[in-house]
């Protein structure tokens, strides 16, 4: 019988130091002002904050030197992106990168690929977009149409990629594509490639989300050039990869800590002595962030340790995406909802809304709920 | 990590032996004990020859706080009809406390649950050697209450008396700080440890009912709306099991209140939902007292209330940030790695 045991991990001794750094680094940043602290995780985008992670050492955490990177462990990795969340800052631009389009190009990636991209993603001056989604291929992302056709030293795109965040800052999108078969053969026949975004063909076209921000594009590609060596795990191992990435992008803690900084706020608006409801309803939510916290912990140790944790990374993404879309429904019930107008409340008051809009998104990046919900089955052997 | 972790192999052996105990002592123990006023006698015995029932009072070494509760998660699953994890809870207070631990079978009064000299809910008051009660705002005591014991049961049929304090003998004494908040939060953990093991228990049964149960030509397991109710079932039951682990390292370690309290919460919530998905997933079958899943489900219904419920505990963990300050959240959430 199945069973997920979140057993602990210990955080390497330098990540402790590492913390109060990164503490230090952003009460620095909040203090000139370069952002201001707001829900999403993966919204707010700011390329000269990006850099300045760079130069820190920040991004690239765990690669090798000779690609750019740090050598550090997966655990202090964690800790820096903890940090950067819960302080809610504009982490979006290089987020990708960082997280997914790297660590795969370092896996598989050719090597003039790898000297070329990693150390700049590194440097915080090179960001990614995913292009998997298209206008008929959502959840069921095997039935993708964008074509590649084999050229003289490489391959011609044609073909069209939606909800592509932040294609528009994007220096490189790494695109699900056909290189062989038809949409009916489903798994096989489906490449990787790394599309350079100045490539002539490409058209990006902003698509203006709920509420109103310029997050989404539609990408398209007509006839566009790419190199043979810039396949991500070689051609016709697209969903080999594609799937891999998913498992890897689904437990860190981006999955639950979207409206943390709007929990905070909640907690500053109640003060010091909440009555019995107040109490218990935030109190529940704290109950429910330490838990998250300790899986995520769990699963990076797991990652950390060479183990391939789909199914818990899977529960730990369903669980945080319904924990962060409660926390506005949660605080809606505790605190005033006409808008004050200015004054102390007004962070509060920004950060709800803010919170009400975005979070339906939460539960649908990533892979939906329903699908999570199909794996975590497939793990238990029900399907 | 010295306690969470310690000595995996002494725990396997442990535990397998737990195993085999239940199999050949105990097999429909929990149906025998049910709602019934005896002791089960012949299995507490098996468990005290195994050396299963003198743990728990140790903060170190590999009979720890992490081997006891590993066996308390284990005895849950099983629904052991016996004041195993009871016994274990008092032991570690005696020990707070510097009183010395007689043998046998022993129990804890949920001290939300004493007041105006009755001590209600106690766990097998008519059975165990001795009761240990928080006197005052620093005193424990030990108690003989045998004789002072008026039998009750709890949901899952579990004895939980009501003890007349003034009647019962008084067998030693001694001084632990915030004993009643003490004896609230130890006993809160070992629950969260229980349901934990209990919930692992429902979604076992529930695992092999939805793929052996035929409903329109196929296992019902092949239904989406099947799978996805179990995917949330196995979900909660992770939340509450992790949330337990994590506070069994953080009190091993340091005593840690807060992480109890989120255990208690986040297992009790956690238990509420999974049991009421496994009732909706074996439909009229599960409702029955012939089938066993109700062992373990109305056990979760009664442990999520005993030594605070949820809201008792998530209220106190709410007063306790907001007394900090909003922005040491974050610092309390990171404070030991």
């Amino acid at each position: 019988m199945p069973e997920f045991r979140f057993e602990p991990v210990q955080m390497p001794p330098a990540a402790t130091k590492l913390r109060a750094e990164v503490r230090a680094f952003l009460d620095e940043e909040k203090a000139k002002g370069t952002f201001t602290p707001t829900v999403g995780a993966m919204v707010a985008a700011d390329p000269s904050f990006s850099a300045r992670l760079g130069a820190r050492g920040y991004l690239g955490m765990t690669w090798p030197k000779e690609y750019g990177g740090h050598e550090r462990s997966a655990l202090e990795r964690y800790v820096v992106v903890e940090e950067l969340l819960a302080a809610g800052s504009p982490v979006m631009a290089h987020w990708i990168a960082d997280r997914q389009s790297g660590p795969q190009i370092l896996k598989h990636g050719a090597e003039r690929v790898k000297k070329m991209i990693l150390p700049e993603i590194a440097a915080g001056r090179c960001f990614f977009a995913i292009g998997m989604s298209e206008p008929d291929t959502g959840s069921d992302l095997a039935s993708v149409k964008t074509r590649a056709v084999p050229v003289e030293g490489g391959f011609r795109v044609t073909g069209r990629k939606v909800w592509t965040s932040y294609a528009h800052m994007a220096h490189y999108v790494i695109a699900l594509v056909r290189t062989g078969g038809r949409p009916e053969d489903r798994h096989v026949g489906l490449t990787q490639l790394i599309i350079d975004m100045k490539s002539p063909g490409i058209e990006v076209r902003p698509i203006i989300n709920v509420y109103g921000s310029h997050e989404f594009n539609e990408v398209t590609f007509d006839d566009v050039f790419v190199p043979e060596d810039m396949s991500v795990g070689g051609i016709g191992n697209g969903w080999a990869m594609v799937t891999s990435e998913l498992a890897f992008e689904r437990s860190g803690p981006d999955r639950f800590m979207s409206t943390y900084p709007l929990l905070v706020e909640a907690f500053r608006e109640i003060g010091d002595n909440p009555n019995a409801s107040e109490a218990a309803e935030l109190g529940r939510l704290v109950a429910h962030l330490a838990t998250l916290r300790r899986m995520s912990t769990s699963i990076a140790g797991m990652l950390n340790d060479g183990k391939s944790p789909v199914t818990e990374a899977a529960l730990v993404k369903d669980l945080g995406t319904t924990f962060e879309q409660s926390i506005p429904e949660i605080t809606r019930r505790l605190l005033p909802l006409e808008p004050r107008g200015g004054g102390n409340g007004q962070v509060y008051d920004d950060l709800q809304q803010l919170a009400q809009m975005q979070a339906p998104c939460y539960s649908i990046r990533g892979g939906t709920r329903e699908i999570l919900r199909g794996m975590i089955a497939r793990g238990l052997g029900l399907r | 990590m010295n306690n969470g972790t310690e000595d995996t192999g002494v725990r396997d052996l442990m535990l397998r032996s737990l195993d085999r105990i239940v199999e050949e002592e105990a097999e429909n123990a929990a149906q025998a004990a049910d709602g019934k006023p005896g002791f089960p006698a012949d299995l507490w015995a098996a468990l005290e020859e195994a050396g299963m029932t003198a743990l728990g009072e140790e903060n170190d070494g590999d009979l720890g706080l992490g081997n006891a509760a590993a066996l308390i998660e284990r005895a849950a699953y099983h629904t052991v009809p016996v004041p195993l994890a009871e016994t274990i809870l008092a032991r570690r207070l005696l020990a707070k406390a510097g009183i010395e631990i007689p043998d046998g079978s022993l129990s804890v009064a949920p001290p939300s649950a004493t007041r105006d000299g009755k001590a209600a809910g106690v766990p097998w008051a008519r059975s165990v050697a001795g009761v240990v009660v928080a006197t005052g705002s620093d005193g424990l005591a030990l108690i003989d209450a045998r004789e002072a014991a008026s039998p009750g049961f709890n949901m899952a049929g579990e004895p939980r008396d009501i003890v007349d304090l003034s009647r019962a003998k008084a067998i030693a004494s001694g001084k632990l700080a915030g004993a009643a908040n003490v004896v609230e939060a130890e006993g809160a953990l070992i629950r969260a440890v229980q349901m934990s093991g209990a919930m692992s228990r429902v979604l076992d049964h529930g695992l092999t009912w939805a793929n052996d149960r035929v409903q329109f030509g196929r296992p019902i397991a092949r239904f989406q709306a099947i799978q996805h109710l179990m995917a949330e079932l196995a979900a909660e039951a992770a939340a509450g099991s992790a949330s337990a682990l994590m506070a069994v390292e953080a009190v091993a370690e340091r005593g840690d209140r807060l992480a109890a309290a989120i255990a208690k919460a986040r297992a009790g919530e956690a238990a509420g939902r999974v049991c009421a998905i496994a009732h909706e997933v074996f439909g009229a079958m599960g409702f029955t007292q012939e089938h066993t899943l109700h062992y373990a489900t109305r056990r979760l219904w009664s442990w999520r209330n005993e030594f605070g419920s949820e809201v008792h505990w998530q209220a106190e963990i709410g007063r306790a940030i907001a007394a900090g300050g909003a922005d040491n959240l974050w610092a309390t959430l990171t404070a030991h790695g």
